[in-house]
């Protein structure tokens, strides 16, 4: 027993050497050197490089596959023409598949060697990430729109959030008369972060133009919503609200649009899939759903968004652009702009690139998304279009309206003020 | 009401897709004693067949092929893994049937991706209005097929000789072989029934108002299993009203969810469990199931 203590000790001071070791911020090339601007991880003489974490092998694949692809063609654009601070952009992508154990290993792999994180994917995934990258001061841009994940200066929401998204679609409904005050609408939402953040909106725009929300909240694995859709018509509703996925949307609308008495509905950028147009719905999709969306549709006339569409096809030819492509380029491109901003400040440090992404009070790539990041507890934007659900198109939807903030916005207060 | 009524005939209508998973899973338990865990992944294996290939063959033939395929692909599953082994190892078999279902699901992921298939079924969004309440044609359509197809193998339990054979190797496993009741072959047929019926309810769960067949359709076998368990595992009928009782369940937890509060969001998953351990506790065989008598 005796020998045990010595021996443990050992252990023990083996093992705090080497989570030392681990837990020590790799600190790249850190350091004014002459005339160059200072540097921080993942910035050499060369390369700038950046980082992703995604879901290529889960459920969102093919969400992550149009950002990946568009982030890669906008860093080859940008290297083609002379790089950011004289140094190449560099994307290092780690699949996660959508398992929050994978996404900390895999943070915990790229971190130490990137400058920033154009891309982190999964709620779940950045709720057990959000204290390190604000450890780290690493500026991420999560692919996610919830107003909850607003007021820190390191994490950037790339656009319009779901809740006042939400009060945006509202107001459409009661500007073209679909829905009068006084009148019953429904939410159906998914009980999670999405779905939660999206109810606080329409809570707000209800009470706002004097209508009673009814909500029905759903379950992610839920496919079939005759039931919600049935208790929804049994309350008389004008128009429905939606934060929900794919699969549920096509099942309400496919019931609703059934029913013989068609309402309106209005969803949030995820609940919409352009694959939904090859399913027994489509029409009704067509007839009867609005998606509200912080970017324009893919066959927008915006000359850059059709300079996107073509350069995308010629890389990706039979890939069809979405939403999540025009998102992940603008992405990309408004990073671009920080970085070229840092280096102006002469300080490519992760401190310099969060210093300089906050100073940036309008940036506006040419696809119909200006943003201010100067605010980090408010959304970049709070525009919103409306599109609707068309075969043919371009990502399978057109644009009805183009992008404005309605006026029951400016006195929404955001659950992070 | 209206609202009961909707509960009524969607609750039924559910309950009939699960009838025909968890009879599938009693046939499999009665002549094997095997859980079939890989029952999920199977139906997943048959709605995939029919969605591949519709656009080539047509709906009636795909489903057709995917049920003969799926039946064929659960035999082959209860012959191999089975194989060397004696009735008493039926656990293991139950173990085996988890990796195989790992491995199967695995690989339809991979080929379904994150796309929604439609199965090209004649009813497309077609619905039916009685009253107030509004039933889609493909709920009809699986209420009608699935008490066909439980009819007739009711029919067959009772009155052919694979039925007779089944019935003996239910009731006396040593009695059935003393017989020349060849044992591998009629074990082998009910894994195949299973299979082709988890075919043909891929079908009804991918059919509107359920947008298509995606990767996780699967999962839904999983809510058939407690209809089986209450239902007593060993009885076909059990099996039928266990089925009826979940869809019910379901039907009005989501119908009244919203006025259940807090409480009402979590009941929807947990509901059908719930009434499972509530049968259990009152009638531990389940609500038909064999009583298990030990002569001392």
């Amino acid at each position: 027993m005796r020998r045990t203590l010595p021996t443990s000790g050992a252990a023990a001071l083996a093992v705090l050497l080497t989570l030392t070791a681990c837990s020590s911020k790799a600190t790249g090339t850190q350091g004014a050197d002459g005339d160059g601007p200072s540097t921080g991880p993942g910035v050499t003489d060369t390369t700038i490089r950046l980082g992703a974490l995604t879901d290529l092998t889960g459920p969102y694949a093919a969400l992550s596959t149009s950002i990946v692809n568009s982030q890669q063609l906008a860093v080859e654009q940008i290297n083609d023409e002379g790089g950011v601070c004289g140094r190449d952009l560099e994307i290092v992508v780690r699949d996660h598949g959508y398992d929050v154990q994978r996404a900390t290993a895999g943070y915990g792999e790229i971190a130490p060697e990137v400058a920033a994180m154009p891309q982190l994917l999964g709620a779940p995934m950045l709720a057990a990430l959000s204290d390190d990258i604000v450890r780290d001061g690493l500026l991420t841009f999560p692919q996610s729109w919830a107003s909850s994940l607003l007021g820190h200066r390191e994490i950037q929401v790339p656009g319009n959030v779901y809740d006042i998204d939400l009060v945006n679609g509202v107001d459409f409904l009661l500007r073209t008369g679909r829905v009068e005050p006084g009148e019953r609408i429904g939410h159906v939402y998914l009980d999670d972060d999405y779905g939660q953040n999206a109810v606080l909106g329409a809570r707000h725009a209800a009470e706002d133009a004097g209508l009673t929300l009814v909500e029905q909240r759903v379950r992610a694995g839920e496919s079939d919503l005759t039931g919600q859709a049935a208790a929804l018509r049994s309350a008389g509703v004008t128009a429905i609200l939606t934060s929900v996925g794919p699969a549920q949307l096509a099942s309400l609308v496919g019931v609703t649009a059934s029913s013989g008495d068609p309402v309106p509905v209005v969803g949030n950028t995820p609940s919409y899939a352009s694959q939904l147009l090859e399913t027994p719905v489509a029409e009704a999709l067509e007839d009867h759903f609005f998606l509200i969306s912080g970017a324009p549709a893919a066959s927008s006339d915006l000359p850059g968004v059709r300079e996107l569409v073509a350069a995308y096809q010629e890389r990706y030819p039979g890939d069809d652009i979405d939403g999540g492509a025009l998102s992940g380029y603008s992405t990309m491109r408004s990073l671009a702009e920080t970085l070229a901003a840092a280096c102006e400040h002469g300080d490519l440090t992760r401190e310099g690139i969060v210093e300089a992404h906050r100073s940036q009070d309008l940036v506006d790539v040419g696809l119909g998304m200006p943003m201010d990041f100067s605010d980090p507890a408010q959304p970049p934007s709070s525009d919103s279009y409306v599109l609707a659900p068309a075969r043919g198109a371009d990502g399978g939807l057109v644009e009805v309206e183009a992008a404005s903030t309605a006026d029951a916005v400016a006195d929404y207060p955001l659950p992070t003020s | 009401m209206s609202g009961v009524a909707d509960i009524l005939v969607n609750g039924l209508a559910l309950g009939s897709v699960y009838a025909l998973i968890a009879v599938g899973f009693v046939v499999v338990f009665t002549v094997s004693g095997v859980m079939n865990f890989a029952h999920g992944s199977l139906l997943l294996l048959g709605g995939y067949l029919t969605a591949v290939l519709h656009p080539h063959w047509g709906f009636l033939a795909a489903v057709t092929a995917a049920v003969a395929v799926t039946a064929a692909g659960a035999g082959l599953v209860e012959l191999v893994c089975a194989r060397g082994r004696h009735l008493g190892q039926a656990h293991v078999l139950t173990i085996v049937t988890i990796g195989v279902d790992i491995l199967l699901l695995a690989e339809l992921s991979r080929l379904i991706g994150s796309d929604v298939l439609s199965l090209g079924d004649p009813w497309g969004t077609g619905v039916v209005r009685l009253g107030g309440t509004v039933i889609a044609q493909s709920r009809i359509a699986s209420v009608l097929v699935a008490v066909l197809l439980i009819a007739t193998l009711f029919a067959l339990l009772r009155w052919s000789r694979w039925g007779l054979s089944l019935r003996v190797v239910t009731a006396d496993r040593e009695a059935a072989t003393l017989m020349g009741v060849r044992l591998r072959r009629v074990r082998v047929s009910a894994w195949c029934v299973a299979g082709a019926l988890a075919a043909v309810a891929a079908v009804f769960l991918a059919a509107f108002p359920t947008p298509g067949l995606d990767r996780a359709t699967g999962q839904v076998a999983l809510a058939a299993f407690p209809a089986a368990v209450l239902g007593g595992l060993t009885s076909v009928p059990g099996a039928l009203v266990g089925s009826a009782l979940i869809g019910l369940t379901e039907a009005t937890v989501t119908s009244y969810r919203t006025h259940l509060g807090e409480l009402g969001q979590s009941l929807g998953d947990v509901a059908p469990y719930l009434i499972m351990l509530l049968v259990l506790l009152v009638r531990p065989n389940g609500l038909l199931g064999a009583k298990e008598t030990t002569r001392v």
